[in-house]
């Protein structure tokens, strides 16, 4: 069995991360802890100002069940950071995948052009 | 305001379910031959208690990738050690930074990982180059679940 083959992470996580994913201002959240890390609740309200923060707080509790973004409390706040790694376990499980084989299927094409088939 | 250079030298957080005991994690982080799997094939060298020193070294030996400290050891739960990326000269040349792993038992056979990578203010080269943790974390689970690493990063 290829490694690839093996569950590395869940369905059930993947489905958190991917519905996570699938919302513009949860992308714009993640976003924004990208350029800067760490951030309060507050910092965060200000990144997406349509928002109210109940609407904010919703937002960030669904990134935070996916384990999109880890909280950390210091002192009276609590910090949001972004957490890579469902995102790589994704591209594991779902990119690197599809890269290799569209690679194995160049390296076909060469060897028949190069009539070594 | 925020300046470029506070945005990239914030603490990185890095947290993952690994389907292992706490003390199972806690033996993979701190035993080389498990450590050479799962981080770039690295010789590391340490006794793991506090004060010790925790060495690494190129696969082959000849480059020496670090030379940091252990500042706490609690096993299998809290392990704190300094960190210098010494093969790169322009990381070596930053102030140390500091790296901690927290493993947490989970109900149902799991422990949690958490990684923060901080004191990184001075490092911003370091800082960037350290996001490669995702990578490191993720081929750790691999490793711990399926006995195997994953392929070298292309």
């Amino acid at each position: 069995m290829s490694l690839y083959a093996r569950i590395v992470m869940s369905v059930d996580d993947e489905d958190l991360v991917f519905k996570a994913l699938a919302d513009v201002t949860r992308r714009q959240l993640l976003d924004r802890l990208f350029e800067r890390d760490g951030l309060t609740l507050g910092e965060l309200e200000a990144a997406v100002p349509q928002l109210t923060r109940f609407g904010v707080m919703n937002h960030l509790r669904v990134l935070e069940e996916a384990g999109l973004v880890v909280t950390r409390k210091q002192g009276r706040f609590k910090h949001h950071y972004l957490n890579a790694v469902p995102i790589r376990l994704i591209y594991e499980r779902w990119i690197d995948k599809y890269r290799d084989r569209r690679a194995a299927a160049l390296l076909d094409l060469r060897d028949q052009l190069e009539g070594r088939k | 305001m925020t300046t470029a250079s506070q945005a990239a030298t914030a603490p990185q957080v890095y947290q993952l379910y690994i389907r292992a005991s706490q003390q199972e994690v806690w033996d993979a982080i701190t035993t080389p031959a498990i450590v050479a799997k799962f981080f770039h094939g690295a010789q590391v060298e340490s006794t793991y208690e506090v004060g010790a020193k925790l060495r690494s070294l190129s696969p082959d030996g000849s480059d020496i990738w670090g030379d940091n400290t252990i500042l706490e050891s609690d096993p299998p739960r809290r392990l704190v050690h300094t960190w210098r990326s010494l093969y790169e000269p322009a990381m070596a040349a930053e102030p140390e930074s500091r790296v901690t792993w927290e493993i947490e038992a989970q109900p149902g056979g799991f422990a949690k990982l958490t990684l923060i990578h901080d004191r990184l203010e001075a490092s911003p080269k370091t800082a960037a180059s350290v996001r490669g943790w995702s990578y490191i974390l993720s081929n750790l689970k691999t490793v711990l679940e399926t006995g195997e690493a994953l392929p070298p990063r292309a």
